[in-house]
This record gives C-alpha cells, structure tokens and sequence, in this order.
C-alpha cells in the first residue's frame, strides 16, 4: 500500500496575503476615521438659531429666539403658565399628557379646556419623544419639563438645532422666576408681574393665617393628614419630604403623616396610616382614580377621617404640577378643606 | 496506489455564497431606500424617495423634492428635516445596531460552543442598563454633549465586559467559569439597578422604556460611531472564522491543530464586547436578534464560521431592519420600543426554523 | 563515526501528577527519527498522560520533555501543531462539517494569519482522503460517517497536517479487522517511507507486535519494559502488568510472536486442594470431565487437566476451581505446543482419570499421548456403542490400545473413586 505523504506545501503567493492585510487594514482606518468625526462632531455644543440667551431651571445656558411665534410646550404646568400669560396663540403644539388628550378631562374645569382650544393635531407624544411629530410642528423653540429624557433634550437641540427650554422650578418659589424667564423671553415682562403678584398674594394669604394659628397661646395645633395620590393592596401613595405636595401641604397649615419619609414618593404601609391615624385625608381624583378607588384601600373602615366625614376628594393634579393653577386654586382648595372657614 | 484520478474537488463555499450574498446586497440597498416611507408622520411615498435622492445625490439627481405635492414650504422642510434628520438615520441605526447584534452573537455561539449564546450571555446588558440609570435618574448632562447617555451605558458595559475579560485571563478563563461569572455578574447589577429605580419613578419610566431597546434616537453622528465602530471591530471579528471553526472540535483538538484555545477566547470577547457595547449605548438592549441571525444563516450555508460571522452581520442588520418596518407599520401613531418587536416576531420565526423538518444528518442531534 | 541522529522525541525523568495521584513517574524514552513505538499498558497506566505531555497540554512536575529538540510548552501553540499531529481517542464534533473542510483543517498551523486555502490545498487534501479511503464522501458531513470512518477521516487530518511527529490514542478502536489492519499498515509505511516518527498507544499488544519497531509498556505510571515486540512479549510480563494469565505463540506465516490470554491471573485457591492427594490429572470435554473435577476438587484433591479448547464448559470449570489447564484455541487440531505441555502434565501426574469424553480427530491426541502413561489411566465407563467416536474407530483403538498397556477400567459410576484411590496408592512414589 503506497502512501501519498503530502509534503511541504508551497508557500503562498506574497501578494494575496499583502493585499488582504492591506484591504482589512483599510476597512479598520475607514471605520476609525468615521467613528472619530462622529464623536467630534457629536461633542460640539449644540447651536441653535437666536439672539437672546438664557439660563433654565436646570442650569443650561441656552440661545433662543425673541418672542417666537411657533412654540411646543411639553408638560402641562408649562401650559398653564403660557395661558396665564396670555401666551397661548404661540404655542402650536403640545403633549399628549395634558388634559383633553388622555381622556382626563375631569382633571380641569370644562371652561379651562375649552378656553385652551387644543386640537389633536397639536399633540406630540413624550413618554417617549416621537421626534418625527415634533418636527411636523416646525417649533422655533421648545420648553420643557423632566417628563422629557436627558437624550431627548439633546438630541431636540443638538441634531434638529432647535433650542430647548427646561422649566422644572425646584420648589414654590420657582414658579415665579420661570414666569419672569417667559416674561422675557416673549417680551411681556409686565404681564409677568401682575401674576406673580397674584400668586405672592395666595401665598401671603396663607402664610398669614398660618401666623395666626402659631401665635395664639398655646399655639393652635396643626391637624395631621394623609394626602394620597394612589392606593394598591399594600397601601397608600403619598408626597414624601421636598415636593410640591408636601410644600402645599406646610403652607395650608397641616402636617403630613408622611413629611419624614425616607423617599420622595413613598408608599405607607396600610398598618402605618393606621397608627398614625390622621385627621384629615384628602384623596386625589384623576387620572382615572375615583373615590371607590380609596375607599377599598386598606384599613380604610378603621380610620376614624373617613367617618368623621374629614375625608374629601381633590385633583390631584393641583398638588404636582408646578404652575400657577396650583397656588391660585389648589392651595386655597386645600385650606378649605383642612381649615374650613379659614378667611 | 494506482494513478486513478482523484473524484472531482468540490468548489470552497466562498463560491457557493458569492452569488447569494450579490443578491442579498442589493435586497439590502433597495430596502435601505424604501424604509424611510415608514414613519410616524404620514409623508406621501414618493416625497420621501425624491427627498432621499435629493439628499444622497446632493441636488443632482432631485433638485426641489417637493415639486408636484401640494405641500406648504413650511411643511416641506418639516418633511425633509423628518426623512433626512430622523428617519434615514433611524434606518440606518437599525441596520448597523443589527450587524453588530448579529456578528456579536455568531462569535459568541462559537466561543461558547452553544447555539443558545446571545450577546447579552456575559452580563453586559445590566451593565449598560445600570449605567443608563445612572443619567436617567440623576439627569446627568455633560454640558450640551450629546453623549451623557451612550457614554455611561456603554462604560456600564465595558466595565462588566472587563471583569469578563480579567477572568478569561485568568487561570479560571474555562468556558463555564465565565459563563457562571456572567451570571452573578447579572444578578448582582440586576438588584443594583433595582435600587437605583427606586430611587426616581420618573427616571425609572425612562430607564425601563430604554430597557426595552430603541432606535429612535438615530441621528447622523450616532449612525457615524455606530458604523465605525462596526467596521472596525466586524471585520476584525470576521478574521476569527477559521479559528471558530476549529474550537467547534473542542479546546484540545483545536490547540493540536495549532489554535491557541484561550488567547483567541480572549480577543474575540473584547470585540464582541466592543461591539455589543457600542449598540447597546445608542439602542438599549434588543433581543433576539443576536440569537437568531446566526442561525438563519447555519441553516442556509452551512457552519463555517468564516460565512456565519459576517453573514451574520448581513441578517442582523436586514432583520431589525425589518422588525422597524413592521413595527412603524403595524402601530404607526407610537413609538414601540423595537425590542417587544423582535421578540414578538423573532421568536415564531425562531420556532419555525427550530422545528422544520431536516433533511439529511441521520445522527445528528437536534 | 558519525553521531547517532537526534532523537525525534525525549523523555527524561518525567513525573506528572494530577493532585495526589502520580500519573507518571520517572519516565525516560528517547525516540528516533521515522521509528513506530507502540506505547502499551492497562487502563491508568499513564499513556495517555505522556501523549498530552507530547502534545504540551501537561507541564512535567519533573524531568524535560522534548519533542524535536524543544519543549512543547516553550514554543507557540502554531509551532507545536507544526511539529506534532494528533489522532485522538475520541473527538466531540458537533457541526456538520463537510468532509473535506475538516480535512484542510489540519492545513491550519501550516497557513499564515490571513492566508487562505489554495486549489491546491484542495486538492492536496482530496487526495489524502482517497489515500484513507473515503474519496467518495467529500461532501457529506462528518456526523454522518460511522464511527471507524471517523476515525480514519481524524486521521486523515492528522495526514494533512503533515507532522514530523505523529502520536495516535487508541487510533483502531472503532474500527472492524480489515481497516485495523488498514490502518496499521499505512502507519507503519509512513514511519518507515516518510520518516514520520510515530507514537501509538494501542490496546492490542498483538497488532502492536505486529506493526510497531518498539513496544513501550507502562504500569501505574512508570516503564516497565521497552524494547523489539520479540524481546518484551513474554507471558510473564503479562501476568505481571495486566494480570492476565497467556501463552506466548510463534505465528506460523509469519514468525511473529504473539500472546494468547486465556485467563484473569486468579489468586491460588486455599485449602485443601494445596496439600491434598495428587496431582491428578482429567482428561475430558465437552462438558464431561466438569462433575469430577468438582467432586475430586471438593475431596481436595490436587489436580490438573487438559486438552481443553478455550470454550469448552470443562475448561470453564477448571478455571472456576483454579486448576491448571492446558488449552488450545477452539476449532483447531491440538498442536505440539499443547501436546508438550500435557506431557509434562501427565509426567508429574500420579494418576490420570479420563472422563467419557466425546472424540474426534482434533482431540484424537488427548488419548494417544497417554499411551507411555496406560499404568497411571482410570477409564471412566462409556456407553458401549460407538456414540463417542467420531474418528472412524481410532478412538476405540486407542483405548484398546490404553486397556490393553494396563489402563483400569472404573467399574460402575462410583467404582472410580475406589480404583481411584488405588491406583494412587499404587503409583510409584515421585522421586
């Protein structure tokens, strides 16, 4: 049996190997060269069209244009300060969030709604940012709040150039420095002010009642209450420590049960409400919650507000969105229930 | 031995896969230039094709796109700025993000030696996610860069795909030690992520829509990072073919061949960290793709490898290319997170595929 | 003078341990240049220890390994495929690969990073795989061969992987005779014509008789014996290192010498039997001598027997009572190596008890030698018709020929033990 023993092979032709090493090399450079250019021009502050330049609520130092015509508003309390300024005929769209969209219309008065006069073809969904919608309004600037992402901020004012506003007051008094910051940025400066002088008046009014229970002697107690935005089996959904609810709740003369909560937005066990007891519970309607939502909620027969008649039902979108809805109707609805007759 | 001339040689498979792979191309091209008609906004279909070649061709081809539609200027820049700034990035995110699912996964279901490896077996997404979560509830913002997010996810990933690495390295770097260290790499940054989402709902809204994978966030310059990076590390990944078909034999026969076994374990898992990394920093996590793409093309050509990896690429590109499509067609008023599409359509496909009758291999197993 | 040429492969002192246990222990081996050493040994013995160690998957705890004049594990993973191929017991290909692509696989180590196959690799390969005998099914994929045809595809890639140095473990396993023989052969050409030094641990110490130049065994990790299969096959190195107990034949064609194994070495029975009356030797068959082998074994008689051929149920019993027993291999004519060793059986013999056996002209023998004995033979009764002889009356002949030179006839079934034990009492005393 003959073998055919493969020898050595011959070695191979030194062109291939060069020209496949020289193609693989060339494809790696292309793709660096792409990847780099990418980055640095990814990198490059945004530019967008305007001469007037301002700091929003987040720290971002924008350019807009004077007094734009064509204006989207993304986030209902945004709308809220447009209207009260008189600003409405600029904005050309909106979210979907706001009411008259999600079938939350009970949330405003019908007369709010219909003094809005949205149409469907404003709406830009947020939740996630649909760019294509947004571009089909032709905005020359954008404001904002946090329901919008990081990425879509930038990518609004980094790819499509147009500039972008974000307007998230960190607290009560913020509501007035983002209506002065519209108030020049459309150029109704004075406008600005009446408003805030309404709203420092709400507050004023409040703070001056809060007074007269504190220097009485003894000092008038403030009730305890449960303000609750949602209910599940386990318990109730409320405002922790450094929201607005909470704010609104101090400023009526009040003390939540949850004012020393660990979270933000925390959910008090069913057994902790229980022991604490409150006074007062002020349950929030909307966003598809009724009060039969509340009153199957745990414990809720043990709790001595709701057969004491000191449980009432409130929107709750006057307790979240910063705007001047909330101090002009929502603080004194408050004050009506936990302090009624309080003027 | 007697002189008898040898049977005929059969031709190598680069021959038997040129001919598909001309025609693929050109699928690919045309689909390319159709997909843009898909879109949230309703753009008439010829528009869009006249605003592309306008674009493309610089003016010589089209020059006023918008001539012969009633449509008001302002509209028309609206949809020239929708077709060439949003959708045909988007587009072609969806091909390149794909690609790099599809020629990540065929490396991995080499190395692993398992056809159930995805690009996401190491850990690799939790790590992306927990970076996403980071700028999602901290609103990290590296002042007007466009790059806070993909930024962080992707060193989430690198950072999980090096622990990978160092233990591939390592004297323990056995194909199970590094799966088994995936997985406790999973768990832990899955409960991490998990208190970082307690910490803000809103972000943590964010964080689980990222979670389900997107390309709506194709621009020109993420489209740029992506491709490159896809270049670069695509091909270099393609070069392991060989190798991957000789580790199929297992580690010793493979180093009796004269592969070093744990070397190219190593290379090829820094690419494919590299390059899963990267599309899931611009995308969130997409499944299935990976997982799939290398079998359609088993099942078409064969198990070279040196044909599934970059093949892979090709359908995983045209694959979540496809998922888009279907996905702006079906639901065209919403954005729906593309990853539920491809699971939901990926895995009857995966079904049919797994469970149509085969015709030849007596022995072979399932 | 010219230097001897360097050997191929070096062992010296080699110890490889797996935690506690000591897998080789001080090996040294030196192989030349195109020699076929066949490594043998039992299970555990450490063959495939020191193949791994060729092959660098080991690193040595002690002593240096060489494989063509360099450590394994001091040269790349490439340049160690370069050096060595392998042909593995066992190999867990899960893909379809077509035959020929795992074939070029073996081109591997011999390709640079970004070189690709040639045509004429191709067909280089193609030809390796008509050499192996499987030219036909290039295209098929590799799960659909059977097991042999597998492993001559495995070794056709070790083929175009053209190693000087070629190790193979247990390369015939799954093979039938024909391509066992097959396989050998080619083997061995491409050791002698190709001057590809060969290392085979091979289970079969008869084919590694056959085809290797050297035959190295090991036990429990170290290297008992190493030499030409004509100076290490000895029955007593079988006894010794597999515990088997054999006879060493010459084949008559072609001069070889091989080992018959016919028997587990069992210890030496207790009792009785060592001190008892005897020897006493049976001669039987077919079942015939099996009850008094059993009644004399149980009476503790010391005994022998014989000739057996290896199926035989009597020779099943002897071994089941250790009683030494002359065989021979089924279905032949008792030879002279067999008929020898009755001889010395039956001259240490005090008396031989021959059970109605049936005859016929392969065992024909086990009568005639007992002639120069008739003084010494018990005839057991047998039925008076000629039922037993199948060898045309030579077997009634020859127990004429028995009675007549003085053999005793047992009268009646239990009349034997008492002319047994006379005629023990009567034999004349060993000297």
């Amino acid at each position: 049996m003959s073998l055919n023993i493969p020898t050595a092979p011959t070695p191979p032709s030194p062109r291939t190997v060069s020209m496949a090493l020289f193609a693989v090399g060339l494809l790696v450079v292309a793709g660096a060269a792409i990847a780099a250019t990418s980055v640095y021009f990814d990198l490059r502050p945004a530019t967008t069209p305007g001469d007037l330049t301002v700091t929003d609520d987040l720290g971002r130092t924008v350019t807009v244009p004077h007094d734009p015509s064509r204006v989207v508003v993304l986030g209902p309390s945004i709308l809220d300060a447009m209207v009260s300024l008189g600003l409405r005929s600029h904005v050309v769209g909106v979210d979907c969030y706001v009411p008259a969209f999600g079938g939350i219309d009970e949330d405003y008065s019908a007369g709010q709604i219909a003094n809005w006069s949205l149409s469907p073809s404003m709406c830009v969904q947020v939740e996630p940012l649909v760019d294509e919608e947004l571009l089909n309004l032709t905005p020359q600037l954008v404001l904002a709040t946090t329901i919008v992402s990081v990425l879509d901020v930038e990518t609004i004012s980094q790819t499509y150039h147009i500039p972008v506003v974000m307007l998230q007051p960190p607290s009560l008094s913020g509501i007035e420095v983002d209506l002065d910051l519209l108030g020049s940025i459309f150029g109704v400066a004075s406008q600005a002010q009446a408003v805030n002088a309404e709203l420092a008046a709400g507050i004023a009014n409040a703070t001056a009642f809060q007074a007269n229970l504190t220097d009485q002697y003894p000092p008038v107690p403030f009730p305890t209450v449960l303000v609750t935005y949602d209910v599940d089996s386990n318990g109730y959904w409320t405002y922790g420590p450094g929201t607005f609810g909470e704010s609104l709740i101090e400023l009526a003369s009040a003390t939540s049960i949850s004012a020393n909560a660990t979270l933000q937005y925390p959910e008090l066990p069913g057994e902790e409400v229980l022991a604490d007891n409150p006074t007062y519970i002020v349950y929030g309607t909307g966003f598809g919650l009724t009060e039969s939502n509340f009153t199957g909620a745990p414990f809720w027969s043990s709790l001595s507000a709701p057969s004491d008649g000191h449980a009432y039902g409130m929107y709750s979108i006057y307790l979240t969105e910063p705007d001047p809805t909330m101090i002009l109707v929502g603080l004194p609805l408050l004050l009506d229930l936990l302090h009624p007759g309080w003027e | 031995m007697a002189a008898v001339a040898a049977p005929a040689v059969p031709p190598p498979v680069r021959l038997r896969v040129g001919r598909a792979a001309g025609l693929l191309a050109l699928v690919l091209g045309a689909t390319l230039l159709l997909s843009p008609i898909l879109g949230n906004v309703a753009i008439p279909p010829g528009l869009v094709v006249r605003i592309l070649l306008d674009h493309l061709s610089g003016g010589w081809l089209v020059s006023s796109p918008c001539a012969g539609f009633a449509v008001s200027p302002r509209l028309c820049a609206a949809y020239g700025e929708i077709v060439w700034e949003s959708r045909f990035p988007e587009v072609l995110l969806a091909l390149g993000a794909g690609a790099a699912l599809g020629c990540s996964g065929a490396s991995l279901q080499g190395i692993f030696r398992n056809p159930l490896a995805d690009p996401f077996l190491l850990g690799i997404s939790s790590g992306a996610t927990v970076g996403a979560a980071l700028v999602f509830d901290f609103r990290i913002d590296l002042s007007q860069a466009n790059l806070a997010l993909p930024l962080f996810a992707f060193v989430g990933a690198l950072a999980t795909g090096g622990v990978i690495l160092l233990a591939a390295r390592s004297r323990f770097g056995s194909v199970e030690t590094l799966l088994l260290t995936g997985v406790a790499l999973s768990s832990f940054l899955s409960s991490l992520l998990s208190l970082l989402l307690l910490v803000n709902p809103t972000g943590s809204l964010q964080v689980d829509f990222w979670l389900l994978g997107n390309i709506g966030d194709g621009t020109w310059s993420v489209d740029g990072i992506v491709l490159g990076v896809l270049l670069i590390t695509g091909t270099l990944l393609s070069l392991f073919g060989r190798e991957l078909n000789l580790l199929q034999l297992g580690n010793d026969v493979a180093q009796s061949l004269g592969v070093d076994a744990r070397r190219v374990r190593v290379l090829v898992l820094l690419l494919t960290c590299l390059t899963t990394a990267v599309a899931v920093a611009f995308t969130g996590i997409i499944g299935f793709v990976g997982l799939v793409s290398p079998h359609i093309i088993r099942r078409t050509f064969g198990t070279d490898y040196r044909i599934v990896v970059p093949g892979s690429a090709v359908v995983g590109g045209a694959f979540l290319l496809g998922a888009r499509d279907l996905s702006v067609w079906v639901l065209p008023s919403s954005v729906l997170p593309i990853g539920i599409f491809t699971a939901f359509a990926g895995a009857p496909f995966f079904a049919y595929l797994l469970y149509r009758r085969r015709s030849r291999s007596p022995m072979g197993a399932v | 003078m010219t230097d001897p040429p360097s050997p191929a492969v070096r062992l010296s002192g080699v110890t490889i341990r797996y935690g506690e246990r000591v897998a080789l222990a001080g090996v040294d081996l030196e192989v030349r240049p195109g020699e076929f050493v066949a490594l043998a040994g039992p299970n555990g013995s450490g063959k495939t220890t020191l193949l791994r160690a060729l092959l660098g998957f080991l690193s040595p705890d002690a002593g240096v390994v060489e494989v063509l004049g360099g450590e394994p594990r001091s040269v790349s993973v490439r340049e160690r495929a370069r050096r060595v191929a392998w042909v593995p017991q066992e190999e867990g290909a899960r893909d379809d690969v077509p035959l020929l692509d795992y074939l070029l696989y073996g081109r591997y180590a011999q390709l640079r990073p970004l070189e690709g196959e040639t045509d004429e690799d191709r067909s280089r390969a193609m030809g390796v795989l008509a050499e192996v005998g499987l030219a036909d099914r290039a295209e098929d994929g590799i799960l659909s061969l059977s097991g042999g045809e597998r492993q001559r595809a495995i070794l056709g890639r070790a083929l175009v992987q053209a190693s000087p140095v070629l190790l193979l473990d247990e390369p015939t396993a799954h093979l039938d005779i024909g391509h066992q023989l097959d396989l050998l052969g080619r083997v061995r050409s491409l050791a002698a014509v190709g001057r590809v030094t060969v290392i085979a641990a091979l289970h079969d110490l008869n084919l590694a008789a056959r085809f290797a130049d050297r035959i190295v065994v090991l036990s429990r990790g170290r290297k008992v014996a190493d030499g030409p299969p004509a100076s290490v096959l000895s029955e007593e190195l079988l006894e010794r290192v597999w515990g088997v107990v054999a006879e060493l034949r010459r084949d008559r064609r072609t001069g070889a010498s091989y080992l018959l194994p016919y028997r587990p070495a069992t210890p030496a029975p207790q009792g009785p039997t060592s001190l008892g009356p005897g020897p006493v030797h049976v001669v039987g068959g077919g079942g015939t001598a099996s009850p008094l082998l059993r009644a004399l074994a149980e009476q503790g008689y010391r005994l022998t027997a014989g000739v057996l051929n290896l199926l035989d149920s009597d020779h099943e019993t002897a071994q089941e009572l250790g009683v030494p027993c002359t065989v021979e291999v089924p279905f032949a004519p008792i030879g002279p190596e067999a008929r020898a060793r009755l001889r010395g059986m039956l001259e240490a013999a005090r008396a031989i008890v021959v059970a109605p056996f049936p005859v016929g002209p392969s065992n024909l023998s086990n009568l005639e030698d007992l002639q120069p004995f008739a003084s010494r033979v018990l005839l057991l009764p047998r039925t008076k018709n000629d039922a037993w002889d199948f060898a045309d009356g030579a077997a009634t002949r020859a127990l004429a020929a028995l009675r007549s030179a003085g053999a005793v006839e047992a009268a009646g079934p239990d009349g034997w033990r008492t002319a047994l034990n006379d005629r023990l009492d009567l034999a004349p005393k060993p000297a």
